[in-house]
Parts: C-alpha cells; structure tokens; sequence
C-alpha cells in the first residue's frame, strides 16, 4: 500500500469573491457569527494518503462548543457540521479547473428522551450516540480516510486542494429558509485550509 | 427647448431604450425567481448564494435611492425654478406616492402583525408543557426498563461469581435467551474476550465497549444506557463488573445489549421526534419574526422606492408633452411660429399636441399671410406716396388738433413751405414763419371750429412773393376710419386757372368790341369829315370854328377808338405763329436803337448773353413783346430823374431744355403792391395814360410761344419783368408745354 501523506504548503482564502463578500457584509456576519457559534472552527490539520489509487482525506477539525449551542441542541435543534473537500488543477492563464468539489454533511442532535447527543452521517443514515457533547465533537472533528479522488481523475499539472469545515443549523423547514436569509446567526465556516498535492 | 427661429422637426425617441427597460426589469425579475428556487430547494446552494442574494438586494436598493434622490433632487430643483410642469408633476407624484404608499404600508402592517401573531400562536404554553410531560413520561417508561435490565445484569454478573469458568459461556448463553438480550459478552482485562452469545446467529464479535462504559467498569461501577438506533429503535447497553479478588486488575465485567420493545421505543421516538421539532421551532420563533419583519420591511422599502421612482417616471412622461406644450406655446408668444411640438402618442394629449401643431402651422401661415398683405400695404403706400410726390394738387392729412400725417410735396409748393418735416407736428407750430400758411390754418381752424367736417370750398390767399393766390380746397373725413382720426385735405392753386378763365373773357370782350365798335368809327370819322368840308365854307365864322372844333374832336376820338379797338383785336388776335431762326441779341440790340432816339434822357443799357446765339420763334411777336416791355417801362419812367432802362438776356439750362430769359428792368416807382398779382390782367395799370392791354398782350404772346412771365420789384427799386423762352421749338412741343397748352386751352373753353 501506497502512502503518502501531503505536507501542508500554505493556507489561504480560496477565493476573492469571498474577500469581497466578507469586506460587504462586514460587521454584519462578525455579529451574526458571535452570537451562536461563538468559538474556535478551524482545520487544524490535514492530509491525504493514497490506498490502491484512491485518494483518502484525513482531518482534524475543531468545532465550536458554548452555552449557546449546548442550549440550542437540548432546545431541539440540529446542527449540520459540514467538511468541504476541493480539488483544483491550477491553470496559468486561466481560472484554476475544479476536479473534485465534495462535502461531508453530518449532523449533530441532541436526542432528549435518551439524554444523549447523537452524531447522523446524513447520507448514509448511520449514527452514533454520545453520552456528552464534546465527545460527540471529537468524534465529528476526527475524520479518517474520506475517499476524495481516484488516480484516474488527474491528469498531468499541479493541483490544489482545500479543505474547510462549516457549521450551520440543519433540517430547516424549506419555506422558512429563505427567510432565515436575514438573522440566521447559526451558519459559519472555516478558512480554507489549502495545499498542494505533489505531483 | 422650443428655441426661437426655424425648429427642426421633433424626432421621436426611440422604443428600443422602453424595450431595454422592460428586458431589464424581466431579466431581474426572473433572476431573482431562479435564485429563490435554488435557494429552496438546495440549503447548500442557498448558503453560496446567500451573500449573492443580500448584495444584490442591497445593490438594488442602493440604486434605486440613487435613482430617487436624483429624480427628487431634480424636482425639487425645477419646483424651485418655477420650471414649467414641475408642480404638475411634484402634485402627480404626491397623489401617486400617496396612493401607492398608504395600500403598502396598510398590508406591510396588517402582514406583520398576523405573521408575529401567528408565530406567537405556534408556541403556546400548553404545547410545551405537554410535551415535556411526554419527555418526562418517555424517560420514566424507559427507566423503568432501563434499570430493570441493568438490575438484571447485575444480578447476573454477580452470579457468575460462582459459576466455573468452563460454564460460564453457557451460563451467558442461557441468560441471553432467558432474558431476551441481543448480546451478551463476558470481558476481561484489557477487555479481553471471555464469552459472548448473540441473538443473530451471524455475528461472532460482540459489539466493542464504548470509553465510558469501559472507564466505569474500570471503576467498579455499574454501566447503563439507553442508545436511540436509526431506525427509531433504543439499545439499552448495560455492563456490570465482578469480581473474586480485590485485586483490580483481576475484575471482569458483563456487558449485556437489550433492545427496548417496539410499541415503547416508537412511542419514545415520536415524543423525541416532537419534542425535537418543537424545539426547532421554537428556537427558530424570534429569527423567523425578524426574518418575516426584516423581508417585508425589504419588499415593502423596494415597492416603496419602485412605486415612488415610477411615480415621478410616468408623472414625467405624463408632463413632459404639458412642458412642450408650454414652450411652445411661450415660443408662440415670442412669435416663433416654427415651433414643431413631438407627438407623444395616440392618446388624447397626442391629440392636443398634433392641435397645437396644427394651430402653430395655421398661424404661421396666417402670419405669412399678414407679412405679404402688409408688403402689399406697403407697397400701396409707396405708390401712394410716389402719386402724392408727383400729385400737382396739394394734399394734407390731419387729426383734429390739426397735426399732420400725412403732407405731399405740392402741399409744400402751393403753401409756400417745406412740409417734409411737418408729420407729426401741428399746423398751427409751423405758421410762424409762412403768412400764407397761417392763412391757410386759420381758414381750416375756422370751418372746423363750426362743425364742419365735409367741405369743398375756394380759400384766398394773401401775401408773400407770389402775391394772392386762390387755392380751391376739400376736405372731408378720412374714409373708414374714426371720424376723430383725421381729415383729408385736397387743395389746388387755382390762381392760373382763374387768370387763364379772365385773359379768356377779356379775349372775347376784345373780339366783340373790335367787332361792334370798329365798323360804325370809320362812318362816323368819314361823316364828321364830310360835315366839315361841306359845312366850313358856308358857315360864318363862329359857327365854322365850332364846327372845326367839334369835327375835329369828332375825329381824334373816333381816331383814338380805332387805336383802341386795335389794340382790342391785337389781343384777341388768334395765334398765328410764324416761327423762325433769328437773333435774339440782334433783335435786342434793334428795339434799343430804335427807342434810344424816342427819349434822349433815358439810358438804355444793354446785358446780353453772348451764349444765346440763335432762338427759335415769331419774330414779330417776340420783337412786340420787347416793343411793349420798353414802351411800358418808358412810360413808368416818365418824370424820373436820370431814367435808366436795362435790357438783358440770359440763357438757363431747365433738364434737357435750354430757356432764354429776357429781363426788363427799370428805375422807375415800381408796380404797385395790390396790383403786383394782376399786372398781367387787361386793364390793369397804375399810369393816367395806357389801354392796360400792353403787358396782358406781352403775357399771352409769351404764353403762346410755351414760354412764362413775371413781373416783381427790384430791391433797389423800379420793376423788373422777367421773360423765359424756350430756346428751340422743340422745346415748346415737350410735354410740360403741351400739358401747359392744354390747360390753357381747358380752361379756355
């Protein structure tokens, strides 16, 4: 078995648009954040390994934890705790081409008739309990071997890839989404964490 | 703008800009539907499009208050300006604004308080407190499992204490199945594998401790609970240690896996489904309200702002023909009747605006109309004037007050004044210096001051260098115009005429006595003679003297009749002209040579122009004119001390014509002053001697040859008679002598 775990290059923002948009909301978003997911969330490292030509993400992610969100969980919310993979090949003249762009969406509940905090892969339906909330943290911060990309996706050129996590207030009726557009304080995410993949 | 002066016709704006408009506004509005739908049905995708969707409606309304504030600005500007139409549009834009904003903000708080009122409702007490009370009831039903089970496991791993190792699978395996376990597995140190039975047959591991259950283990403690599945199924994992020692590392511990019934494990799931929801929603009730709140409040400041930059828009639109109407019509009022106004539409004001183009089309015609009827006017006073100018009748205009509008240059002639500076200027101002123009206005100062208005009458004329002149003078209203306006006034030096009618009757008076008084003067002289030599001898010597002297007078008074009756028919001899070449100097020369011996005392001196070589004319009748000129002025001199008598010549360029002038001058007493305008007339003479027929003989044959006379005083004293010939017979044939004969000849007859 092949391994080969990818050295962190650098970390930037991702985007400009991001730049532009975060410069217009300014003081705005800073207030929203602080109120509810007040805390630390960001990828504190990451890597990739390579098993039989497939490409295997692992992270370490720390998510937020405060009174707001504990009260929030026990209220009944649920909490979507989301890991964003992206793969870029970097392009001279042009705007770098996404190869991969994938998200890992978990959930975070709080299940009250059992007194314990659940943890839902939201795809796969699977879950786990936990008798505490920063158990159930740890858990959804450690992420090991997400299949990101296969060998044959890449072709010859320097790629990129950058992780972020998110954290945001899940199930929300649809109808109301839209108008959660304003006050909804319950949705945040990292910086991207970004490096090169070695050629 | 509507400028002064010749105005291009109106292009019409064009559709695309409104079709732009409407794409425009199509474009983001379907843009905006695109992003709802995503938004919907993506909540990731509504994450990234979230700062997309807040720039964009704060981009919107940026620019709509943009919009606004200079359409604002704008009125208000031109509401100050007084800018025609700006107040129209400020009150449309009030009364639209008033009519769109009062509904909005009607339905903006009818909607807030039903959404805050309805979302208040979502979240009665009642509701929630029942649902604790399931959660309680839920908690208590699984407790009571949940201890139950753990108690049993207890129990059971107390039990095994006794039990020998090589029965303990079995013993686990019969527990299993005697409680209804789903696993059951028996650890030792290091959580080493001891025994384990499974209700599926399939699997062989027991399912691994989780941390806590192993730390609690590990601490002598009892472990217990309750795992939500996902398929809405509850585990109830419970392990308990035991142990034959006191030595720890020696414990070992039962983990048993219980699965809760169905019925309670789905009723469990529906109260924490409930709960769960409730509380969702509960903690999404004071968001949704500020949402709901900070959305209308958007919608309604976008419509607000739409409604009231739509206002002023369509209130522009409305006005903008009302503002073209306005210029256009200020344009009319400056005269600027090329004003061409753009059709706005097919409406009413289209119809209004194609009026007034209609209107200002009709009145640049009727203007140009005016402009050729005033040329025409123009130029009919032109010809007037020119016919006045050439007019030889005078003819004055005048208001009331005597002020003069209008003054031909006759009038100027005949009243002896320049009159080409009198419009504007009263008669009665201009007099000062002219007697027979002050005689003139007190004559027209008297028939107006009696009322009269219309009046045709002959006015006599006093003094100055021409002597009495008769003018016969009209006047009458000036026609079609106020009767206060003015009066016309005709006249026309008659004073020839008159003169031309007296030389007739005198002609006739002539004839007539040549005629009766001539035939029976030659019976009577021969009767009288015959008398005289029969009688003389036979009478005595008294008788014979008185008949000497009485057929001696008989006779020299028949003599002097004949004379007179000769000279009679002399002046009313009809003309017989025999016209030749001759000398005019010559002849000159001739008449004083012959009157030089007459009078020895009289000096007779001669001024002749030597430029007059030849003249053509009767040559008797001009050497008669010269004949009575020195006899008249011998006569004049009868009785003066050192008589002098100066006969000139002179020749005078008239235009093409050439005049020969004959002055006759002498030093005598002069014409008498009265008799100064009819010297020329028959009869007319201030000496004891004379028939008075000399000069008015001179005067027709002067008249005869188209020639003029006059007759003045010289300053140095003495009279001066002034003959003016026309040097060729041509001449005499030109039309100003022809129409001079044929006046002569009218007023003949």
């Amino acid at each position: 078995m092949q391994s080969i775990v990818a050295s962190m290059l650098r970390v930037e923002p991702l985007h400009l648009r991001s730049m532009l948009i975060a410069a217009l909301l300014g003081a705005w978003a800073a207030q929203a954040c602080a109120d509810a997911l007040d805390g630390v969330l960001e990828v504190r490292s990451a890597y990739v390994s390579v098993e039989g030509g497939v490409f295997l993400l692992h992270a370490r992610i720390e998510y937020p934890v405060n009174p707001a969100i504990r009260d929030a969980l026990h209220d009944g919310v649920i909490l979507s705790v989301d890991l964003d993979a992206r793969i870029e090949r970097e392009r001279r003249f042009w705007f770098n081409a996404d190869v991969v762009d994938l998200t890992l969406r978990r959930e975070l509940e709080y299940h009250a008739v059992s007194d314990r905090y659940l943890v839902r892969d939201a795809r796969s339906g699977d879950q786990k309990s936990f008798a505490t909330l920063e158990e159930a943290l740890t858990d959804l911060g450690t992420v090991e071997g997400w299949p990101v990309l296969v060998e044959p996706q890449l072709t010859p050129g320097h790629y990129r890839i950058s992780v972020r996590a998110g954290v945001r207030r899940g199930r929300l009726p649809a109808s109301l989404r839209t108008l959660m557009f304003w006050t909804d304080d319950w949705h945040r995410v990292s910086e991207w964490y970004t490096w090169s993949l070695p050629g | 703008m509507v400028t002064a002066g010749l105005t291009p016709p109106p292009v019409q704006k064009p559709r695309w800009r409104a079709v732009a408009l409407v794409l425009l506004w199509a474009a983001i509005g379907a843009g905006a539907l695109l992003l709802l739908a995503k938004s919907v049905q993506n909540s990731g995708e509504f994450s990234r499009l979230q700062p997309w969707i807040l720039l964009l409606n704060i981009v919107g309304v940026i620019a709509l208050i943009t919009l606004l504030a200079r359409k604002i600005t704008q009125l208000v500007r031109d509401y100050r300006a007084h800018v025609p139409g700006s107040r129209l549009t400020a009150r449309t834009v009030a009364i639209f604004g008033a009519l769109v904003v009062a509904p909005l903000l009607i339905v903006y708080l009818f909607s807030l308080q039903f959404l805050n009122r309805g979302i208040d409702s979502w979240f009665h007490v009642e509701v929630k407190q029942g649902l604790n009370d399931a959660l309680v009831l839920s908690r208590a039903a699984l407790d009571l499992r949940v201890r139950e089970y753990s108690h049993h496991t207890e129990n059971l791993a107390h039990s095994l204490l006794s039990t020998p190792a090589e029965d303990v699978a079995q013993r686990v395996y019969d527990e299993r199945r005697a409680t209804g376990a789903l696993e059951m597995a028996v650890f030792g140190a290091h959580e080493r594998l001891i025994a384990a039975s499974f209700e599926n047959p399939l699997e062989s591991m027991p399912t691994r401790p989780p941390p806590d259950l192993l730390r609690q283990v590990q601490e002598h403690r009892s472990y217990v609970s309750l795992e939500p599945q996902a398929g809405g199924e509850y585990l109830i994992r419970t392990a308990a240690p035991f142990s034959d020692s006191v030595a720890r590392s020696d414990t070992r511990y039962l983990v048993a896996i219980y699965e809760v019934p169905t019925q309670l494990a789905a009723l469990s799931e529906a109260v924490q489904h409930a709960y769960s929801q409730y509380g969702e929603l509960a903690a999404l009730r004071e968001p949704l309200k500020s949402g709901f709140t900070l959305t209308l409040t958007l919608v309604l400041l976008l419509a607000m702002l739409a409604a009231i930059y739509g206002a002023i828009f369509f209130a522009q639109r409305l006005v903008r023909p009302v503002q073209d109407l306005i210029e256009g019509t200020r344009a009319v009022g400056k005269g600027d009747f090329a004003t061409r106004l753009p059709l706005p539409s097919r409406d009413e004001m289209g119809f209004l605006v194609h009026s007034f183009n209609d209107m200002t089309k009709r009145l640049r015609r009727a203007r140009e109309e005016a402009t050729r009827s005033r040329q025409v006017v123009e130029r009919e006073r032109e010809r007037l004037a020119i016919i006045l100018a050439r007019l030889s009748t005078g003819v004055v205009v005048v208001d009331r007050e005597l002020t003069v509008s209008i003054a031909n240059q006759a009038a100027g002639a005949i009243l002896g004044t320049d009159l080409s500076a009198a419009r504007g200027r009263a008669l009665p101002d201009l007099t000062a210096s002219n007697q027979r123009l002050g005689q003139f206005v007190a004559a027209l100062v008297v028939r107006f001051a009696a009322g009269r208005e219309e009046w045709r009458e002959q006015i006599e004329l006093e003094g100055g260098a021409a002597g009495r002149r008769t003018l016969m003078c009209a006047c009458t209203p000036q026609p079609g115009a106020d009767r206060d306006v003015g009066y016309v006034i005709v006249f026309d030096d008659i004073t020839n005429m008159l003169q031309a009618q007296r030389d007739a009757a005198w002609g006739e008076v002539a004839r007539r006595l040549a005629h009766e008084i001539k035939n029976p003067l030659t019976p009577i002289q021969l009767s009288a003679e015959r008398m005289r030599k029969r009688f003389l001898g036979t009478m005595a010597p008294q008788d014979a003297e008185v008949l000497e002297r009485a057929t001696r007078t008989i006779v020299q008074q028949v003599e002097a009749m004949q004379q007179m009756v000769n000279a009679f028919s002399e002046y009313a001899r009809a003309p017989e002209m025999h016209v030749t070449r001759f000398s005019l100097n010559q002849l000159a020369n001739e008449v004083a040579d012959l009157y030089r011996p007459h009078d020895p005392r009289v000096e007779i001196r001669l001024d002749l122009d030597e430029r007059i070589d030849s003249i053509e004319a009767d040559r008797g009748r001009v050497r008669q004119i010269f004949n009575n000129l020195v006899t008249n002025a011998l006569e004049a001199l009868d009785g003066v001390d050192s008589p002098c008598l100066e006969i000139a010549t002179h020749l005078e360029q008239g235009g093409d014509a050439r005049y020969a002038v004959i002055t006759v001058c002498d030093n005598g007493p002069g014409i008498l002053r009265e008799l100064l305008g009819r010297v020329f007339d028959p009869y007319v003479t201030s000496k004891p001697k004379g028939t008075g027929l000399g000069l008015a003989i001179v005067k027709k044959v002067v008249e005869e040859h188209g020639g003029r006379i006059d007759a003045d005083n010289r300053a140095e004293g003495g009279a001066r008679i002034r003959v003016v010939l026309p040097v060729t017979d041509s001449t005499r044939s030109a039309p100003g002598t022809r129409e001079r004969r044929g006046e002569l000849r009218r007023e003949i007859v």
